[in-house]
């Protein structure tokens, strides 16, 4: 009996940890509604960014009102690092002796671009007024109403400076949310004495000279193997939720077998917990897939032989078809909740703009995505910044940031890790993708 | 004569393989339990780049992890996260020691009606992770002005040492045992229910209040949720779990991987330092009472 007891209150309190673990995101994110709620409405939110892109207008050509005020940003710590020069401090700094009836002092925070979703939506009030975000946080800022919509001379600013891909990944419904300040892929590293110019165009034609590296269980990588079929992620742009993953069919078991295949090459070498990057040390890898991140650890790696390219294709059934990666941006967003909107937007378009773009690429190389910094010939000439733009405009789609897409990640990565440990296999691939189709496309939380 | 000669002499060769057994497993089990912290150490002075580990002992030896780690405070700042969790941990140290042994005190020397239902609910309560309440927690620090600036060290200090007291069940047990005999003797000698707390049951008890100690020091270095949490962007309060979680993010993996083992070792520095002061007081406890 007693014993019964216990397990009962066993059960029951793991009932209740489980209902409460899945409540705390929406406790999260509708306590950050209802603060925010408390003091701007969403109409208002639209509204005093409206305003605040007015005033900027009007700021342009008469003069500003006086204002004394603290603006807190957040950005990586690299931006505010003295061995990188002080990016952050002395754009802000800048930006201050520009606008001079504008008294401000500012307050740095730490945030990677890619923590802003958890960071900011945690307590929306609280955050920073002015903060970068990667784009696929978008959505959960949305939601969170943890992001201001950009409006008038920002907006257009954007527009005129970016091309129509980047301007498309800091959108929703047509709205602008962020000032774009870099783009966000990865690309291919490789050896020049082992690869001519020539093989770098076919990965099965690399694969025949020398080793190569891919993080194949890593779902961010895998996924571009099955986009150069035909398959489809949210519909052709990305964007249509209820289109949903396509991973289904001939197109998508073609790519499983290749995969297959791939992974049975002894030229192929999993990529994962950094072998990729320790085989280019030691020289038993020869090319890896990554991105600007580990760029300086590579050239250091492969010292003259460095080289650097967009995706190469693969041949599936003697047709060439070319890989696909995910591809974002990073931007700079505006807290609907901070004091003076107008002030925020304008430093936020600030720290977006051809010159500090400029600043950041000379001081942290940061690859700018202004379209006037990149015709640029010192910037032009950078093959880093060639190859990730080459990749953005020409073997990427852009990473879709619809809410469904969180049940990607999963799935995939699982699916990545079954290859390598050779459990899928030529006989059961048909079946294999398409339970892997069904499972890109069910939620795990419903 | 010779007959029991053997005898013993065969008890003693069964007893001697029965050892030899027992020995040989635990050396293999030590050798099992040793071998991650071992591999930790070698890879903190490896002289290896990168976080991929291809051999167990390392090509090179170096200190320069160790140096790089207290030197360069530009990205991560590891001596102002070390100083951060250090004071936290003191100040926790002393205030959930204080809470527990009290609570454990009370349970087991008073009696009163709801002492029973009391200690039901603490064991309840005690099966819910902590961090569930971790949003609540924010929201409540916020509404005091704690999340912010110097205030989230003590927003830290009250979240580590609040919930402390609920622990209170070993001690408790611990407390049991002391003889309730010199309790009475003292309070015939006119001694106040504080007085035999302070002087007859906890110099008996150091064994608990060693355990008590350092497990209540150990908590602000081994929590990372509250700290991630509550810190937010506040880089300068960051505690050591959450740096060394910064030190693996995909950014920062490659050039501080031998950097976050030198880190993960010295956390365990002032852990040790602690330990080795308090650990004579593990064999004392109730030797010089019974005795007396």
């Amino acid at each position: 009996m007693k014993r019964k007891v216990v397990s009962l209150m066993l059960t029951a309190t793991m009932a209740v940890g489980m209902l409460a673990a899945c409540g705390s995101n929406d406790n999260a994110s509708s306590a950050g509604n209802s603060s925010s709620a408390a003091s701007t409405s969403d109409a208002s939110v639209a509204e005093s960014t409206g305003d605040a892109s007015a005033a900027e207008d009007s700021s342009a050509s008469t003069e500003e009102e006086a204002i004394t005020t603290t603006l807190t940003v957040w950005a990586p710590s690299e931006d505010q690092s003295a061995d990188s020069g002080q990016w952050l401090q002395t754009m802000c700094e800048q930006f201050n002796a520009a606008h001079p009836n504008w008294d401000l002092t500012f307050e740095y925070g730490v945030c990677a671009e890619g923590d802003a979703k958890s960071t900011v939506t945690q307590d929306v009030e609280g955050a920073a007024d002015v903060y970068m975000f990667a784009n696929d946080n978008l959505t959960a800022l949305i939601s969170a109403n943890g992001i201001a919509k950009l409006g008038g001379q920002t907006a257009e600013a954007v527009k005129n400076t970016n091309s129509q891909a980047i301007v498309d990944s800091v959108s929703v419904d047509g709205s602008i949310y962020g000032v774009p300040f870099t783009t966000n892929t990865w690309f291919m590293f490789y050896d020049k004495s082992v690869f001519s110019e020539d093989d770098i165009k076919n990965l099965d034609t690399m694969l025949s000279k020398g080793k190569v590296s891919f993080p194949i269980t890593n779902s961010w990588y895998i996924a571009s193997f099955y986009v150069a079929n035909g398959c489809t992620l949210f519909g052709e742009d990305g964007t249509d939720e209820a289109a949903g993953i396509d991973f289904s069919g001939e197109k998508a078991q073609q790519v499983t077998d290749y995969l297959v295949d791939l992974v049975a090459n002894p030229n192929f070498v999993s990529d994962a917990d950094g072998s990729g990057l320790s085989g280019l040390r030691d020289g038993s890898v020869s090319a890896m897939f990554s991105g600007s991140w580990d760029a300086s650890s590579v050239a250091e790696a492969l010292g003259e032989n460095y080289g650097v390219a967009q995706l190469p294709c693969i041949t599936i059934n003697g047709e060439e078809k070319q890989l696909k990666s995910f591809a974002g941006s990073k931007a700079i967003g505006v807290n609907p909740n901070c004091e003076y909107p107008q002030v925020a937007v304008a430093l936020a378009s600030y720290l977006g703009s051809a010159e500090a773009q400029k600043a950041h690429y000379e001081l942290r190389s940061v690859i700018p995505c202004n379209t006037e910094l990149l015709a640029d010939p010192d910037i032009a000439s950078d093959v880093l910044v060639t190859a990730q733009n080459n990749t953005f405009d020409n073997t990427s789609i852009i990473q879709p940031f619809v809410k469904a897409m969180d049940n990607y990640w999963t799935p995939a990565e699982n699916f990545g890790k079954s290859l390598v440990s050779k459990e899928v296999t030529h006989e059961n691939a048909v079946e294999k993708t398409e339970q892997l189709n069904t499972s890109l496309n069910s939620s795990v939380v419903e | 004569m010779n007959e029991k000669e053997k005898k013993v002499r065969s008890m003693k060769t069964r007893g001697m393989i029965a050892d030899t057994i027992v020995h040989i497993v635990l050396a293999v089990l030590a050798f099992i339990w040793v071998i991650p912290v071992a591999w930790i150490i070698l890879l903190s002075f490896s002289t290896q780049k990168g976080s991929y580990v291809t051999s167990f002992f390392p090509k090179g030896y170096t200190l320069n992890n160790y140096i790089r780690l207290f030197t360069d405070r530009n990205i991560l700042d590891f001596p102002q996260m070390f100083m951060n969790t250090f004071i936290i941990a003191c100040c926790c140290c002393v205030i959930s020691t204080f809470f527990v042994l009290s609570m454990a005190y009370c349970m087991s020397r008073m009696r009163f009606k709801m002492r029973k239902p009391y200690m039901n609910i603490a064991m309840i309560l005690n099966l819910f992770p902590g961090f569930m309440s971790m949003i609540a927690i924010y929201y409540i620090l916020k509404v005091f002005n704690l999340t912010d600036g110097a205030m989230i060290r003590v927003a830290l200090i009250l979240v580590y040492s609040g919930g402390a007291g609920i622990n209170f069940y070993i001690a408790k047990g611990f407390f049991d045992t002391v003889p309730k005999a010199l309790d009475e003797a003292a309070y015939l000698d006119g001694a106040t229910r504080f007085q035999v707390f302070t002087k007859v049951t906890i110099p008996l008890s150091k064994p608990i209040i060693v355990y008590t100690v350092l497990n209540s020091f150990l908590g602000p270095w081994l929590d990372f949720i509250f700290a991630k949490v509550i810190c937010r962007a506040n880089a300068k309060y960051y505690t050591v779990s959450v740096g060394l979680w910064k030190m693996l993010e995909k950014e920062y993996i490659d050039s501080w991987y031998t950097c976050f083992a030198a880190g993960a070792v010295c956390i365990s520095i002032p852990i040790s330092i602690l330990f080795v002061i308090m650990q004579r007081y593990y064999t004392d406890g109730l030797s010089g009472a019974v005795k007396g």
